[in-house]
């Protein structure tokens, strides 16, 4: 029968000098094993003990248990310890080796501005209205105040179904079924769709385009409001260190009416080769609602009045991710659609 | 419009003014100014022709020159004749850039020394003109060319179609003078300086059949002229606009146009049968030779000159060759008239010949403007040609221009701009733009715009021409707000609402694209799916004259594209709306349903074509809405696809409709009991046919059955299949005991036999 503090000391031993888990599982065995552990038998073979002795041989046995317990599990979480220093070691993996590709598809560049757009527009109250793209004469250009043989006519050049029906120019059409829609002002409306006009297709246009125009009828509505709109909207999509400059120009639909340009995200205005030496880049067209417009909507001019403005997706997209070409955009080239 | 800074200069003081500020003036404006381009001539010399032989060794057409440049003789060969002894001809020399960006440098042509260059008009950037050397009228060898031509700057400037004042000279000066507050040098109306007998309305009798196309029609007589070249003056500014000079009677009515906007024609009055003018519409199948060599047939809408017999112009297009003034001619008819912009436009675009003078008339010429450019004109003809210019001219004028009064609350200007503008530089602005203010008595404005101004008609115009002036960039940006007692509630947009499932198909692997509407109609029809296509009836090319009924096209020539370019697997969707015209209603607006289509490659092999088919059918999640297959083979043919295709198309709507929120259910609080099942049964019954049996047999108890596996061969009898299946069982109340389970399994197993003769595999 072993002393039970000569046992502990012969444990701790064995602990310490062990150098990894399968050891300290063999000394854990030796010594704490359920049937044959060394402490294990002495603590069964207690009641075979006279009383007297009894009570000190098992108060003995159980701290040398507790001892042993104590210095195993120290023992672990010092070498588990080590073993986590070691592991960017031990484990090491090649970070440069690429994982299995997700075959995630993607969205499309203007889906995503157009996205970024509505959000912008909608954090001011604007909501989006949509109509149909083969519209009326009438809607197209009349209730615009483009009537027949209006020289302006020639920046619409259209394509027709017969002299009634044609492909919208624009997205002004929806400005005025949603002013009819909705009768009583304020409205705030954002109307994002495809446009086509006549004209042959080259890096710069296309026959087919798409637009988002704005409107906001209310009372008291200045150009100091439009810019401001403008602005917000293109510090929102730009960044906050774009400037805006409206420049007065001629639509039959607003008066006054203006041609609205973004500074030159490159050179910021100063003049470079990306913009041209102008500092200024061209968006899109705006202006206070003519009254007749208004009128043709059914709203009184002499009780509201508003602003509007328009541009290309694509112009912004091309602005935004410098896509020189604004074919690709309707090409369905992966190469291209998979870079964004 | 190409505007020539110098020739500003004719009608304002440009002291202290660079070309720069002044496009930056008219640019804030609103008359863009596009591109500036700087003309420095200081560096060019004035040189006298000496000698001029021609080169002998060169077997190209070359001349030596001896140039004398002021105490000095030079070598310099060119390659035109025209530069003959005697011209004063400008010189680059070695080492200097010529305006059209050449570099001049020492050179040896064939033995020959050649030290600078000869410069044509168009290397100094000074026309168009590049064949022959640019010969001066005056000049002192040895000097800078800049004693004789100042240095140029030449601005190209969009004008708006509203402001066709502007294209010319007289109206961008008026417009920078309005920017800078410096005064005009000259009347907009000339003074009239015809005195001579008799009176020119004797001498020509001049008619307008039609007063809606020809508002106005002035023919000034003018006797006794000299036809000879123009001044030198006069023909450097024509051909810095690009116009090529011909003769001084020619030359004064195109420089006119340019200073006026205003376009005139002067005819040889000798060869006016009558004489007499007739402003009417061309006669069926007449014909008439113009100016550009080039005889047409006219239609009855087009409107002509007529003399007594036969058109002698086409109005407001092309004058006509037969009665063109020549050397020959001394007595002229000086036409000034004022055109409808349609008809001018119908005839320019019918006849694809678009000119200064159409490109004019197109934007309705006010009529006033027709007597200042004839007046204008008549005064340079007698000061450059000679000639007596005659009285009372005739002069048609059916619809005469009625004065247009403007009357405006001005606070108006502040209401509009969101600015203050003191009232005194309002009123101050309009009267730089040779606007009449009166003040009434109740503060209000009455305003008479200049005979010039046809564009201005409400009180806005009149806010934009302040603001124009006053400066857009004073108006601080502002956001609007004010109390709302009424809204309407956001609704997300369609394009929101799609959002989820762009998302779905990303995460499927199809990438979005944006494809034309506008595709063939004969590939429509070939694909029989043009019964309701709208066709264009002025296309571009027959592969975009017709709206699309279905977006796959579109999407099997976007595989085609990306196999050309080299990808295998292609996934692709768009979402776009279909264009249904409803058969049998004119002029009606079509159906524009907004659809989903997609379209993926699914190798070459009949099983891959049917794992493609099963994929694609994931992504739509069951749901009946439109077409879903495999590409047949003979349109997969047609649209040049290699290998099987799978695509669906639906209508979006219904499923955006069908969209729901989905309803939170508790959770399991037992455990389910999974059992397999594999259900033999001949080919013909469908996976589906089997799962409607299983569940009508297994009640409540069953929670979810799916098929998982399909399998032919050597354990299952020819002409059958088995079909595997997961059944999942569960109890909101216990846990089931699998005694339980087996009693349910078996009810399933019978209903299966009963229903579909199946057999069962373990």
């Amino acid at each position: 029968m072993s002393d039970p503090s000569a046992l502990t000391t012969e444990a701790l031993a064995a602990i310490a000098q062990a150098p990894g888990e399968d050891a300290l599982a063999k000394v854990e065995l030796e010594y704490l094993g359920r049937k044959s552990g060394r402490v294990s038998r002495l603590l069964a073979n207690i009641g075979q003990l006279p009383p007297a002795e009894k009570a000190a041989l098992g108060k003995a046995a159980n701290e040398a248990k507790r001892a042993i317990e104590a210095a195993l599990a120290a023992r672990r979480a010092e070498l588990e310890q080590a073993r986590l220093a070691d592991l960017a070691e031990t484990e090491a993996i090649d970070v440069t080796f690429p994982g299995p590709p997700l075959g995630r598809g993607h969205i499309h560049v203007l889906t995503q501005v157009r996205r970024q757009i509505e959000t912008v527009l909608e954090s001011l109250g604007y909501q989006v209205e949509l109509g149909p793209e083969v519209e009326t004469e009438w809607y197209n250009f009349e209730a615009l105040n483009i009537t027949a043989g209006h020289p302006a006519r020639e920046n619409w050049d259209s394509f027709y179904f017969s002299p009634e029906l044609l492909l919208r120019a624009h997205t002004s059409p929806v400005q005025i079924r949603a002013m009819q829609r909705i009768k009583e002002p304020p409205i705030y409306i954002i109307t994002p769709g495809r446009c086509y006009r006549r004209d042959a297709p080259e890096a710069t246009r296309l026959p087919y385009f798409s637009q988002v125009e704005g409107l906001a009828v209310d009372r008291g509505m200045t150009v100091g409001d439009m810019k401001g709109t403008l602005l917000y909207m293109i510090q929102s999509l730009y960044g906050a260190d774009r400037k805006v400059r409206v420049r007065p120009s001629y639509f039959p639909f607003t008066e006054p009416s203006f041609e609205f340009d973004v500074s030159c995200g490159i050179c910021g205005g100063m003049g470079c080769k990306s913009c041209r030496h102008k500092g200024w880049l061209e968006v899109g067209g705006c202006g206070m609602v003519h009254p007749q417009v208004l009128r043709n909507g059914g709203i009184d001019p002499s009780q509201w009045n508003g602003y509007a403005w328009g541009f290309g997706i694509e112009r912004m997209a091309m602005l935004k991710h410098d896509v020189d070409d604004i074919r690709l955009f309707y090409e369905p080239d992966l190469r291209f659609l998979e870079q964004f | 419009m190409r505007i020539s800074y110098e020739w500003l200069g004719d009608f304002l003081d440009l002291e202290g003014l660079t070309p720069k500020d002044a496009a930056d003036v008219l640019t804030r404006q609103g008359v863009e100014v596009e591109s500036l381009t700087m003309v420095d001539l200081s560096a060019i010399v004035i040189g006298k022709v000496l000698e001029q032989t021609k080169h002998p060794k060169s077997r190209n057409d070359l001349w030596v020159h001896q140039v004398d440049l002021g105490g000095r003789v030079q070598q310099i060969i060119a390659g035109a004749p025209n530069a003959v002894p005697g011209s004063l001809v400008p010189v680059a020399l070695p080492g200097t850039t010529v305006p059209n960006g050449k570099v001049v440098k020492d050179m040896n042509i064939a033995g020959y020394q050649a030290s600078g260059m000869l410069c044509s008009a168009s290397e100094l950037l000074l026309g168009d003109d590049h064949s022959g050397i640019l010969i001066l009228d005056r000049g002192t060898p040895g000097q800078s060319l800049t004693t004789v031509i100042p240095s140029q700057a030449i601005m190209e400037a969009e004008v708006t179609s509203n402001r066709p004042d502007c294209m010319g000279h007289l109206g961008i000066a008026r417009e920078l003078g309005a920017g800078l507050d410096r005064p005009m040098k000259r009347d907009f109306m000339p003074a009239f300086t015809g005195t001579a007998d008799p009176p020119g309305r004797d001498l020509v009798r001049v008619s307008i059949e039609d007063p809606e196309l020809c508002s106005r029609y002035i023919g000034g007589v003018i006797t006794g002229v000299r036809v000879g070249p123009s001044p030198d003056w006069m023909q450097r500014r024509l051909r810095a606009s690009a116009v090529r000079p011909i003769n001084n009677i020619v030359d004064i009515t195109n420089y006119v146009l340019l200073e006026y906007a205003q376009p005139l024609h002067a005819f040889d009055l000798a060869k006016l049968k009558g004489p007499a003018i007739e402003v009417r519409r061309a006669r069926d199948r007449e014909r008439l030779l113009g100016l550009d060599g080039v005889e047409r047939e006219l239609t009855t809408d087009m409107l002509v000159i007529a003399d007594a017999e036969r058109p002698v112009a086409l109005a407001g297009v092309i004058g006509g060759e037969e009665t063109a003034v020549t050397e020959a001619t001394t007595d002229i008819l000086l036409e000034s008239a004022t055109f409808s912009g349609p008809s001018i436009r119908q005839t320019s675009r019918a006849l694809g010949l678009r000119t200064e003078a159409s490109a004019r008339f197109e934007r309705a010429l006010p009529p006033e403007l027709a007597l200042a450019g004839a007046r204008r004109a008549a005064s340079l003809i007698a000061e450059l040609a000679g000639g007596k210019v005659h009285r009372d001219w005739a002069d048609v004028y059916p619809r005469p221009q009625e004065p247009v009064r403007v009357n405006i609350r001005p606070s108006l200007i502040d209401d509009v701009l969101g600015t203050h503008v003191p009232l005194q530089e309002a009123e101050a602005i309009l009267k730089r733009l040779n606007f009449h203010v009166k003040v009434r008595g109740d503060g209000e404005w009455d305003v008479l715009p200049p005979v010039f101004r046809l564009d201005v008609a409400i009180p806005e115009d009149l806010v934009e021409e302040v603001g124009r002036v006053y400066g857009y960039d004073r108006v601080a940006p502002t956001l609007p707000g004010r109390r709302h007692d009424r809204w309407t509630p956001l609704a997300p947009s369609m394009d929101r609402r799609l959002d989820d499932g762009r998302e779905v198909l990303a995460g499927a692997g199809f990438t979005e694209t944006w494809t034309p509407a506008l595709v063939s109609g004969t590939k429509l029809e070939s694909l029989r799916i043009a019964a309701h296509a709208m066709r264009v009836l002025n296309a571009l090319s027959d592969d975009m004259d017709t709206l699309r009924t279905s977006l796959l096209p579109s999407l099997f020539d976007a595989v085609a594209l990306n196999r050309d370019r080299g990808r295998d697997e292609v996934r692709l969707y768009e979402i776009a709306t279909a264009f249904l015209a409803r058969v049998g209603e004119k002029n009606a607006q079509p159906e524009e349903p907004l659809r989903l289509a997609a379209v993926a490659t699914a190798g070459t092999t009949a099983q891959e074509g049917e794992d493609g088919f099963r994929a694609l059918k994931s992504v739509l999640d069951g749901r009946q809405l439109g077409y879903i297959g495999e590409v047949h083979p003979a349109v997969a043919a047609q649209s040049k696809l290699d290998g099987r295709v799978v695509a669906f198309e639906i209508d979006v709507e219904p499923v955006l409709g069908a969209a729901h929120v989905p309803r939170a259910q508790p959770l399991p609080r037992f455990p389910g009991v999974e059992r397999d099942l594999a259900v033999v049964v001949e080919d013909a019954v469908a996976a589906g046919a089997v799962l409607l049996a299983i569940k009508e047999s297994a009640g409540e108890m069953l929670e979810h059955a799916r098929a998982f596996d399909e399998y032919h061969g050597a354990q299952v009898p020819e002409g059958h299949k088995s079909i595997a299946f997961t059944l999942t069982f569960r109890s909101p109340e216990r846990t089931l005991t699998d005694a339980e389970v087996d009693t349910v399994m078996a009810e399933i197993r019978l209903g299966l036999e009963k229903r579909h003769r199946a057999r069962f595999r373990e």
